[in-house]
């Protein structure tokens, strides 16, 4: 996923889609934009940043797991948990440097709690009249309602992008034939800020974006390979993403 | 495709068209619905508003359809008493037994010869079967006040600046696609101007692929996120930008600068606007008449005179007013800094196309006609009139005539009533009242409270919430207590807090209705609701109510209701007008129309290039027009041109003159006047809306509450934002609770110290402190900033000041 920062308006579009296509609760965002200000009145910088889970190709998260409840979907890349494997531990929060995963059974962060509203019986934490059909549930990889007692995080919408043909390079929601595959984040975007695509595909645009605008990847210190990039601009030397060659 | 792919996993699932209802932008939008459930909500792909997106709060509207707190069909009340801490008592009652009670009281009401004390009030109207209808109503029933609309609460100041200057009393289509230079006053154009969704999708394409990229200054009181993203952010004194547009027009001229295409030039070319130096006008020679053949033809202009072209009362509008308004002068009135507004100035100058565009950010204030007319004149000073990258005005759709002419049953009493000698009740078009706005609403609730012009009986609400959104909503609290009130929301709110009957409507996922858009690029375009699922609950569409209404009315005007006979068949009947004229999408029919859910047509009639205005010719813009034709169809103004000095404006110079004590000489000119800030403060007090407000039902949803205010981390309630000079010379610190305090009321709000506002303001987002709108939103701890707000308007546009008081703060 590419997200440009140049064009972003700090909508948050992409976290309300994202909560009501996977059914997350008030303020639980699996897709947040955080704002950022500094520097004194009149001269004040205001910025934002919007931040799903990264998608990483080296994830801390799933070393880290004992049950081996998360874990990366071979086909796909994409950072999946299986909440039958799940046993709340939350190393895996911990271990996350970019903080995008989330317990369900937390304090309510807006009263009253929807959870009562809408209560669901079982492991199930709550259920609401407007869940996503029964067909796209799948507790095998975090899609779905999420029960009682386990960690979630995005699933870059599994349930729509495995449905792609094969070997698409490209998700992009203004082509008819891959608008219902593509991210619920990426799909609303007003100001098309977001792409989806194969990074593994050379003829992804999504490459193309992150080669002529500069596209930097977030505390690349880590290691952890984020398959998120952003972009900041373009025409001019951007933020490099490792270190220098000259050294 | 991928939706017969998706249907392959999802086979039950089916998707309906139809308008999102959060803000008046009017996206079309698909409505996705699984056995029985609606889960989801994405833009429609081919519709021109929404082109496949959204806004934030556009998935959010399955939560207004789902929202716990509707009502679950129509109550009447049993508790006489009513006030903020009275229990209606609503008891269920049939459709039957609701609509005749209301019937009863308006035939009572229409044979005691007293029609004109029922009113109706509407806030959102969407189209010709809700808000369309009540027209028709008032005429037969015999009513002046059926239906005020809320304009005069939302922004009529900027529709009636541009119909003192243009001739266009309305919002302005705009050319974003092709601008290249975007000045914006008090706008929001990334929180709240319509069509937001659009605008952020046209924003992507300026800032981010547009060749050359669109350069953007905004001017605003505080940094949100449209300040941010632009490449130069203002702060500027409330109430002062008509100040900053008229240095920056007094720099254009000075400059050379200005388009002569469209605005003229002085006849030997020279420029001779020099500051604080009069001009001259150009005297036309006589015409000189060939003895033979009688033919008279006009000589060359010459001399030092300036010749208009497009526009009128240049030169005395510079002589009386512009020539002193440096960019010094506007700095010391709008506290920005010289440099800041030259810059600002050359840029948008030299840059075409370019806009400025406005809204309440600007004209809310007692100058607001003012400040309207003075920005509007920088787009005629660049020639952005009705020009490629400029604004234009909206053209309506091909609808269809209604199943029956009302004309034809109107009795005696709809014809030549007592009633017709009747004042509206707001005072709109009274000389003792707003003789020249469009309407007053505001203005209801007090003039009930005094009797004057006289006590209304019945009031029917229509997506209208006065009793809460007018400022200084006490004294409607106090008002309506003696009225019958009605209200058709679907949900709780305030206003139905004091209703006698409660109509409850469908929302907006479960009801035919139609929506010609707002201006948006021109071209006629318009759209359909269709129903996602059966309604849930026992509610009725506001159309059919207004249509049963009508067929329990005593007299020949049941017989026009019966004709109309529903709000589908009224739809139906519209849809006609598309088989002879079939939209661009193929649509030619109801059937179509439901199937697409929008009807569009392009395109946009007019076109006016270098100072030629040219008509679409089937082709291109190619057919020239003649100065008597961009009269009637374009530049509307007594004079056919853009008018800096005002025609209709001077008309009226002894009534306003009398009214406001202006200046007779001048008023007719976009002229500078300190605004008037009542409240008796020592800090402005300015009341935004946000990205997530959704007029009116955003406070009760939960995934709003946790998003409203995301620029100052506004989660689960909406701070009030203090500069950090302002709070610690108050012993304020951040998150502190607050006391807001102003001749109106006082209000509590926690506060957030925060750079990004001007020291002399605080800005707290109009959202929150319902206390009878639902669950959610009475949990929230931010009190409303409407009971601090005074109730003051424009004498001209009748525009409500909402951002005009003057207000205190201190530790609470």
């Amino acid at each position: 996923m590419v997200i440009d920062l140049e064009t972003c308006t700090g909508c948050q579009a992409c976290t309300t889609a994202c909560a009501m296509e996977n059914n997350r609760l008030p303020g639980e965002n699996w897709q947040d934009v955080l704002f950022y200000s500094e520097g004194e009145y009149p001269n004040l910088n205001l910025s934002w940043l919007p931040r799903p889970c990264m998608q990483c190709e080296n994830p801390s998260c799933v070393s880290v797991c004992p049950t081996k409840a998360t874990y990366k979907d071979e086909g796909t890349g994409i950072v999946l948990v299986d909440w039958n494997k799940c046993i709340g531990c939350k190393y895996c929060m911990v271990a996350c440097p970019y903080g995008v995963r989330f317990y369900m059974d937390e304090a309510p962060a807006v009263e009253p709690d929807v959870r009562a509203e809408f209560p669901a019986s079982g492991r199930r934490s709550w259920n609401p009249p407007f869940k996503m059909p029964d067909e796209y549930e799948d507790a095998s990889k975090g899609i779905g309602i999420q029960p009682k007692g386990v960690v979630s995080k995005c699933t870059f919408c599994y349930h729509k992008v495995s449905q792609a043909p094969a070997g698409v390079a490209d998700l992009d929601e203004d082509n008819p034939e891959t608008k219902e595959f593509t991210p619920a984040c990426v799909r609303v975007c007003a100001p098309k800020s977001r792409f989806f695509g194969d990074l593994d595909n050379p003829d992804s645009h999504v490459n193309a974006l992150i080669a002529e605008k500069g596209g930097v990847r977030l505390k690349e210190e880590t290691g952890n390979k984020p398959q998120v990039y952003y972009l900041s601009g373009g025409g001019s030397p951007a933020v490099p993403g490792n270190r220098s060659r000259r050294s | 495709t991928s939706a017969e792919a998706q249907a392959a996993k999802t086979p039950n699932t089916v998707v309906t068209k139809n308008i999102c209802h959060q803000c008046p932008a009017r996206c079309g939008i698909d409505v996705y619905t699984t056995d029985g459930r609606v889960h989801a909500i994405y833009g429609t792909a081919d519709h021109p508003i929404s082109n496949g997106k959204l806004c934030p709060k556009g998935p959010l509207g399955i939560y207004v359809l789902y929202d716990p707190d509707r009502w679950r069909g129509p109550m009447k009340r049993t508790n006489p008493n009513k006030g903020r801490n009275e229990d209606p008592g609503f008891v269920p009652v049939t459709w039957d037994e609701a609509l005749q009670t209301v019937a009863d009281r308006l035939n009572g009401l229409r044979e005691r010869g007293e029609s004109h004390r029922a009113a109706m009030l509407y806030g959102r109207g969407w189209g010709a079967s809700c808000a369309g209808l009540l027209g028709t109503f008032g005429g037969l029933y015999g009513s002046p006040n059926m239906p005020i609309g809320h304009s005069s609460m939302c922004s009529d100041g900027s529709i009636v600046a541009k119909g003192y200057t243009d001739g266009n009393a309305s919002y302005n289509s705009h050319d974003y696609r092709n601008c290249n230079y975007l000045l914006m006053f008090g706008v929001g154009f990334l929180e709240a101007f319509r069509p937001y969704n659009n605008n952020m999708q046209m924003w992507g394409y300026m800032r981010g692929r547009k060749t050359p990229k669109t350069r953007v200054t905004a001017v605003d009181v505080h940094v949100n996120t449209t300040l941010a993203a632009a490449d130069r952010g203002l702060l500027i004194r409330p109430g002062t930008d008509g100040a900053l547009a008229l240095a920056i027009a007094h720099v254009i001229l000075t400059e050379g600068l200005w388009e002569r295409s469209f605005v003229g030039d002085f006849a030997d070319r020279q420029n001779r606007f020099v500051a604080g130096q009069t001009v001259t006008a150009a005297v036309a020679p006589e015409p000189v008449i060939n003895a033979e053949t009688g033919e008279a033809t006009s000589p060359e202009i010459t001399g030092e005179g300036f010749v208009e072209k497009w526009v009128t009362g240049l030169v005395d509008w510079w002589n009386i007013e512009l020539k002193d308004r440096t960019v010094e002068w506007a700095s010391e009135i709008t506290d920005i800094p010289a440099r800041d507004i030259l810059a600002t100035a050359r840029e948008f100058g030299s840059t075409r196309p370019a806009m400025a565009i406005f809204e309440r950010g600007a004209h809310s204030h007692t100058n607001g006609i003012y400040n309207g007319m003075a920005i509007h004149s920088l787009n005629a000073l660049v020639g952005s009139l009705f020009a490629k990258g400029g604004m234009a005005y909206q053209m309506g759709p091909s609808y269809g005539p209604m199943p029956a002419d009302a004309n034809e049953f109107k009795d005696d009493w709809a014809n030549n009533g007592d009633w017709k000698t009747q004042p509206r009740v707001d005072k709109k078009g009274s000389s003792d009242g707003y003789l020249l706005a469009r309407n007053m609403m505001q203005e209801i609730g007090p003039n009930h409270l005094a009797g004057d012009p006289y006590k209304l009986d019945t009031v029917i609400f229509y997506q209208n919430n006065a009793i809460f959104t007018a400022p200084n909503g006490q004294v409607w609290e106090e008002a309506m207590k003696d009225v019958f009130i009605v209200d058709t929301s679907p949900f709780p709110t305030e206003t139905g807090h004091y209703a006698d009957i409660i109509l409850p409507d469908h929302t907006y996922l479960e009801r035919y209705q139609d929506s010609p858009t707002y201006p948006f690029e021109g071209y006629p375009l318009t759209q359909l609701r269709v129903p996602a699922i059966k309604p849930i609950y026992d509610t009725k569409y506001f159309g059919d109510v207004i249509i049963e209404l009508g067929k329990r009315m005593n007299g020949p005007m049941a017989d026009y209701y019966r004709a109309l006979d529903s709000a589908e068949n009224v739809l139906r009947h519209l849809a006609k007008g598309f088989e002879t004229d079939p939209g661009d999408n193929g649509v030619n029919s109801w059937e179509s129309w439901v199937e697409k859910g929008v009807w569009y047509k392009k395109p946009y009639f007019w076109q006016q290039r270098d100072g030629v205005f040219f008509e679409w010719d089937g082709t291109d813009y190619n057919r020239e027009m003649t100065p008597e034709e961009v009269g009637q169809k374009l530049l509307k103004t007594p004079s056919g041109k853009f008018e800096f000095r005002s025609a209709a404006l001077e008309a009226n110079s002894d009534w306003i003159v009398g009214a406001t004590g202006r200046d007779p000489a001048n008023l007719m000119f976009p002229i500078w006047e300190p605004p008037v800030h009542p409240g008796g403060g020592d800090l402005y007090f300015v009341t935004p809306k946000v990205a997530l407000h959704a007029e009116g039902r955003g406070h009760n949803i939960p995934m709003v509450i946790a998003h409203l205010q995301p620029t100052v981390g506004g989660r689960g309630e909406a701070f009030v934002e203090i500069n950090p000079v302002t709070a610690s010379a108050r012993g304020i610190s951040d998150g502190d609770r607050v006391r807001i305090s102003s001749d109106a009321g006082s209000i509590e709000a926690r506060c957030r110290v925060y750079a990004g506002v001007r020291p002399d303001t605080l800005v707290l987002p109009m959202e929150y402190g319902h206390w009878a709108s639902g669950r959610w939103s009475k949990a929230v701890p931010t009190e409303h900033c409407g009971e601090a707000t005074v109730n003051q308007s424009d004498r001209i546009t009748g525009q409500a000041m909402y951002y005009s008081t003057k207000v205190q703060v201190a530790k609470a």
